[in-house]
């Protein structure tokens, strides 16, 4: 990370790393999705549709080709006819309305027929090393019938329902990173372009969801015939891509300490670094109250019918209220603005309202923190190496750094312990389960780093302080996976959640929403405490309209004049 | 079948958990694993040979007893315990060499040894019964096939990679291989129920909507 002198330090990991506020995280300009949007109009990307091969039936291919300075991607789609009962967005679906690949480069006719014979097979398929994602959607049943109907009637859709539900279909797997055969990261990690963490898999979604309003207006017009209306620009602009997700993503921020850190790390350090900021000109300020303004309006549209998440929407919006006084009372200019800010939310404001300033003041300086988008990719494998010169009082010290709230609690009590994190061997779904009510111990994932952490710091009690670790290690290799992260925590402070992720009340859409929102996602929507839906690309300009003054805040709707 | 280096790692990992080793362990077995079908040598076969000797059934008699400089125990060495080991202990190297004997599947000890020329920045040989590998981390070379057990390994500094082997981005392992692994992983699984297929997901709510 370049060295910008900030008066103002990064936010306590302990502060942080809490997963209530983790699951109250806000999209901000770091999100992979804007970093892609922007990268592609910077760089004059081209888009070509070179099939479109659908019958009457909605069942076929299509290609659509995204031509990067130095490299293509396309995504390789098809339409299938799904009967209704089938429709599920579970991992242990095995049929959908549409499947995908992002294949690396421009494919053949061989390439297609290959893909044609596993990509709708998605698990149950292979795909090989020309192919950067695999993926699935399925269609939003209500809001696809009233768009094809209405446009089948030579009619536009209604906009307030498109708000409502934000998409025509939603992905339910977006599999990247070697997967089922897939070309592995480090094929595609020195290419500027996807140097980031998940632009492949954002490409693959940006390009479906050109796919899918191209399809939904085929669909339209076999259905409508000559009077069919062509769906207005303006409407289909809202058509994002949503997605369903489920435990699969949860384990995902433990199991990378050291990315999920980066990505933490670099938010931390852009809001740091404006609110370092003595003064701001009257042009941020202006800019700062119209993007919070724009996003009041996006967060209008914002539903859910989950209990917890409309406490959470009523919380914030009793923030939003209160930040719109703010603002009426207080000039942003001067005497350190943004510092006051956010110190001010941190007295008057939930979580929501708090995490979605703290994304919101990045917006009038991309000079200033864009070029922190460089650092959120993870290139240390050396990290994952043990030092066994360390001694066993270095390794405490780390160990009581990130887990001193741990250390003292009763990891028996059932309330402590009560759920275990398994992988089922259906589809091998990962899932959490009552430890003490089903059988699930004996295949107990390593999914709880507080409880481990309680573990082996009591191992080490025993040890003398100047022992190195390699000797501890000899005598405790079930400590192992422990003394790793202890001190992977010495390189990544963001990268340990300060919860624990066992408890009775752990609630694992938290875990979710921390890493949708550095995707770029909105309008988080749970399920269930462990499944969540969201909205991906509403509001973006489709390749044609995409360019460097449409490429950034899109995500925020421009307000009716 | 053509396997992508990340399947090889998920796999390996799960294998090795299967059977039996630690999670630390079985995440050291990982990489290892990746590494040597990064470099072209086949670490599924590796591996599969491994785990079918059942070592952790025992674990204590299969690792060495403490750091004194020679490696060794009563029963054959386990290599993931062993090559762990001296990739902890890679400082070591500095002032002497570690001698390691009666190991088993010894070409596992080669990753290890890569840690710790990779953070000592410097060559590490390896001197079995009848071959010698030398690695700088990110190159291997050998002088011959590595046998399935060794009497004596010696690990020191020096040596250099003269002709690395071509490095891969994609495994071909052994279809037995493979299943020997895919059936450890198997361990691994919870049986599915319908109440866990209902609950542990969280799902339940109807999706055609």
């Amino acid at each position: 990370m370049n060295h910008v002198s900030t008066d103002i330090p990064r936010r306590d990991p302990a502060q942080v790393m809490r997963l209530s506020r983790l699951g109250s995280l806000h999209q901000c300009r770091l999100s992979f999705m804007r970093q892609l949007t922007r990268r592609m109009a910077r760089e004059n990307w081209t888009f070509t549709r070179t099939a479109f091969d659908i019958d009457e039936n909605g069942v076929g291919h299509a290609v659509y080709t995204a031509q990067g300075p130095d490299h293509a991607y396309s995504l390789v789609a098809f339409a299938h006819d799904l009967p209704p009962e089938q429709r599920s967005d579970r991992v242990i679906a095995e049929a959908w309305d549409a499947t995908f690949a992002l294949f690396d480069g421009i494919p053949t006719e061989q390439d297609i027929q290959r893909l044609s014979e596993n990509v709708p097979l998605q698990e149950a398929g292979r795909v090989s090393e020309s192919e950067l994602s695999l993926s699935r959607a399925n269609r939003s049943v209500r809001l696809w019938t009233h768009v094809v109907d209405r446009l089948a009637a030579g009619q536009q859709p209604d906009l307030e329902q498109i708000y409502k539900v934000g998409y025509l279909m939603r992905t339910t797997a977006v599999y990247g990173s070697g997967k089922f055969g897939a070309a592995d990261r480090e094929k595609i990690a020195n290419r500027p372009e996807l140097n980031a963490p998940f632009q492949a898999e954002m490409l693959s979604v940006y390009l479906t969801r050109t796919f899918v309003r191209d399809l939904v207006q085929h669909v339209a017009r076999t259905k409508g015939g000559a009077q069919t209306a062509d769906l207005d620009p303006e409407i289909a602009r809202w058509l994002g891509i949503g997605n369903s997700t489920g435990l699969g993503m949860a384990p995902f921020i433990v199991n990378h300490p050291v990315l999920f850190n980066n990505w933490i790390m670099a938010r931390e350090e852009a809001l740091a670094r404006v609110r370092s900021l003595q003064t701001a000109s009257e042009d941020e300020a202006r800019q700062f109250r119209k993007i919070y303004d724009r996003s009041k309006l996006s967060m209008s549209w914002w539903r859910s019918e989950h209990p917890v998440q409309i406490e959470k929407l009523a919380s914030l919006n009793a923030d939003l209220a209160a930040i719109s006084d703010y603002l009426e009372q207080n000039d942003l200019t001067v005497d350190k603005p943004w510092d006051r800010l956010i110190r001010w939310s941190e007295t008057a404001l939930g979580e929501e309202g708090q995490e979605l300033l703290a994304s919101l003041v990045l917006e009038p300086y991309g000079d200033l923190v864009d070029g922190i988008t460089g650092c959120m990719a993870d290139g240390n494998a050396q990290a994952q190496v043990i030092n066994g010169g360390m001694t066993v009082e270095q390794v405490r010290t780390a160990i009581r750094d990130r887990f001193d709230w741990a250390l003292d609690l009763d990891w028996s009590a059932e309330a402590n312990c009560a759920r275990a994190w398994y992988v089922s061997e259906e589809k091998l779904e990962p899932r959490l389960g009552e430890r003490f009510e089903e059988p699930i111990v004996a295949y107990e994932q390593p999914l709880a780093p507080a409880r481990d952490a309680a573990l082996a710091y009591a191992d080490l009690a025993d040890w003398g302080s100047d022992n190195p670790i390699a000797e501890f290690l000899l005598r405790h290799p079930e400590h192992r996976h422990t003394i790793r992260r202890a001190q992977i925590g010495l390189i990544a402070p963001y990268g340990e959640l300060r919860d624990n992720t066992i408890s009775a009340s752990v609630m694992p859409i938290d875990m979710l929403r921390a890493k949708l929102s550095f995707f770029g996602a909105t309008h988080f929507d749970p399920r269930s405490d462990r499944w969540v839906r969201i909205c991906m690309y509403a509001g973006a300009p489709y390749p044609e309209n995409l360019n460097t003054s449409t490429a950034d805040w899109w995500v925020y709707p421009e307000l009716p004049q | 079948m053509n396997v992508s280096l990340n399947e090889v790692e998920a796999t390996a990992k799960r294998a090795a958990r299967g059977a039996g080793y630690s999670w630390g362990l079985a995440e050291e077995a990982a990489k290892a694993t990746r590494w040597l079908c990064a470099q072209g040598q086949n670490g599924t076969r590796a591996l599969a040979q491994l785990l079918q000797l059942e070592l952790t059934r025992a674990p204590a008699q299969h690792t060495p007893p403490n750091l004194s400089s020679e490696w060794q125990s009563d029963d054959q060495l386990c290599p993931l315990a062993t090559g762990a080991l001296l990739s902890d202990c890679a400082l070591r190297l500095n002032s002497s060499p570690i001698e390691i004997r009666n190991v088993a599947v010894p070409e596992l000890l080669l990753p290890f040894a890569a840690n710790a020329a990779r953070l000592l920045k410097t060559c590490v040989s390896l001197e079995y019964d009848q071959a010698v590998a030398e690695t700088d981390g990110y190159d291997l070379s050998l002088t011959a096939l590595i046998p399935n057990h060794a009497h004596q390994v010696l690990v020191r500094l020096g040596g250099q990679v003269n002709t690395p082997a071509p490095h891969r981005t994609r495994a071909d392992p052994d279809p037995s291989d493979w299943d020997i692994l895919n059936q450890f992983a198997h361990r691994t699984y919870a049986p599915a129920t319908e109440e866990s297929r209902l609950l542990g997901a969280g799902a339940g709510l109807s999706d055609n909507d």
